[in-house]
C-alpha cells in the first residue's frame, strides 16, 4: 500500500454501460493496491434530453420521464459499484448529479483533487456525426488529470476476483 | 451503437404503400417485426399510438420519428420507411412527411434509446442527407447512404 503515492484519489466515471462496470472493478483493485480514496460519479445527460426536445422528437413530459429513467439507472449502477467496492473492503463515495456530462465530470475532477480518472473502453467506431457528442471521448480529452481507459473485461474480472479482503 | 447497426435491407422500404398516419405506423411496425425482436405487435402499436396522441412525431422538413418505450421489445428495434410523394403525418410545419424512422425501445434502456434518437436528429438535420434518402432506389442504397453519413 502506498498512501502517499502518486495516486491518492481515484474517480470512477459511471455511464450505465457494461464497460463502466469493468472499469470500476479495475478502479477498486487499484484503490486496494494503492490505498487511494475511491469515488464514483454518474451524471444524468440533461443536454442530450434537451437536444431531443429542441429537435421536437421529445415532448416535455417525455423529457421528464426519460430524465427519471436515467436517474434511476444511475442509482442502480452506483449502488452496484458500491456493493462491489464494499465486498472488497473498500469505502467508496458516490454522487449522482445532472448536467452536461463532460463538463460536470471535469469540474468534479478539479473540485475533488482527483489524481486518476478511470473509465470504460471507448466505443470502437464512432460515427462522424457523433464524435463531437460522445461524452466519454470528450472527458478523455478534456479531463485535467491522468485518465485510465480500462480494457479486457475477462482479465479485469480475474484481477477483481483475486482481491483478498483483509 | 450506430443507427445503421439497427437497420438492414429487410427493415427498410423505399415505397411505403399506405397514405395515412395509422397505416404508415402499422407498415413500419410490420417491417420492424422482421427483426424478430417484437414479441407483441398490439402492445408495441398501442405504445406508439399513445406517444403520437401526446403530439405528432412528424417533425419539420419531411421527417417523422414515431417512437415509444414498450414491454413488447427486449432490445432497440428500428425500421425506416420512405415515401417519395409524402404523407400527411400532422407534422410540425404542416408539410408532408417523406422519411419515417420508427424506434421501439425496451423500458429499461433509456440511455441507448436516447443516443439513437439523437443520432437520427443529427443525421436528418442535414438536408442533403434527407434528399439523398428520398431519391434512393433500393433499401441497400438507403443503408449505404446512412453508413456514409455516419
Amino acid at each position: 500500500m502506498l498512501p502517499d503515492g502518486p495516486i491518492r484519489k481515484i474517480l470512477l466515471y459511471v455511464d450505465g454501460s457494461e464497460e463502466c462496470i469493468t472499469a470500476s472493478q479495475y478502479g477498486i483493485a487499484l484503490a486496494k493496491k494503492t490505498g487511494a480514496e475511491l469515488m464514483a460519479l454518474y451524471v444524468v445527460n440533461i443536454s442530450l434530453l434537451e437536444e431531443l426536445v429542441k429537435a421536437r422528437i421529445f415532448v416535455k413530459i417525455e423529457e421528464m420521464d426519460y430524465a427519471h429513467d436515467l436517474e434511476h439507472d444511475g442509482e442502480r449502477y452506483l449502488n452496484y459499484i458500491s456493493e462491489l467496492a464494499r465486498s472488497k473492503g473498500i469505502e467508496i463515495k458516490t454522487e449522482l448529479t445532472k448536467g452536461v456530462v463532460n463538463k460536470v465530470v471535469c469540474q468534479k475532477v478539479e473540485e475533488w483533487g482527483v489524481d486518476l480518472l478511470v473509465m470504460g473502453e471507448l466505443e470502437p467506431v464512432l460515427s462522424r456525426t457523433d464524435t463531437y457528442h460522445d461524452e466519454a471521448e470528450l472527458i478523455f480529452r478534456k479531463a485535467k488529470c491522468s485518465v485510465l481507459v480500462v480494457k479486457n473485461a475477462g482479465k479485469v474480472e480475474r484481477i477483481f476476483n483475486s482481491i483478498e479482503v483483509n | 451503437m450506430r443507427l445503421s447497426d439497427l437497420l438492414n435491407k429487410e427493415t427498410i422500404t423505399i415505397s411505403l404503400s399506405h397514405q395515412d398516419k395509422q397505416g404508415v405506423i402499422e407498415e413500419l411496425l410490420d417491417l420492424a417485426l422482421k427483426t424478430g425482436k417484437i414479441n407483441d405487435r398490439s402492445v408495441a402499436l398501442k405504445a406508439i399510438m399513445e406517444r403520437e396522441n401526446l403530439m405528432s412525431t412528424g417533425l419539420e422538413k419531411g421527417v417523422a420519428v414515431p417512437h415509444a418505450k414498450s414491454k413488447a421489445v427486449d432490445d432497440l428495434t428500428t425500421a425506416l420507411g420512405i415515401s417519395k410523394e409524402g404523407i400527411d403525418f400532422h407534422s410540425a410545419d404542416g408539410k408532408p412527411s417523406h422519411l419515417f424512422f420508427l424506434l421501439l425501445a425496451p423500458e429499461a434502456a433509456a440511455g441507448p434509446n436516447i443516443k439513437i434518437l439523437a443520432q437520427i436528429a443529427r443525421l436528418t438535420s442535414n438536408p442533403n442527407f434527407c434528399e439523398a434518402l428520398k431519391k434512393a432506389s433500393s433499401s441497400q442504397e438507403v443503408l449505404e447512404i446512412i453508413q456514409g453519413e455516419e
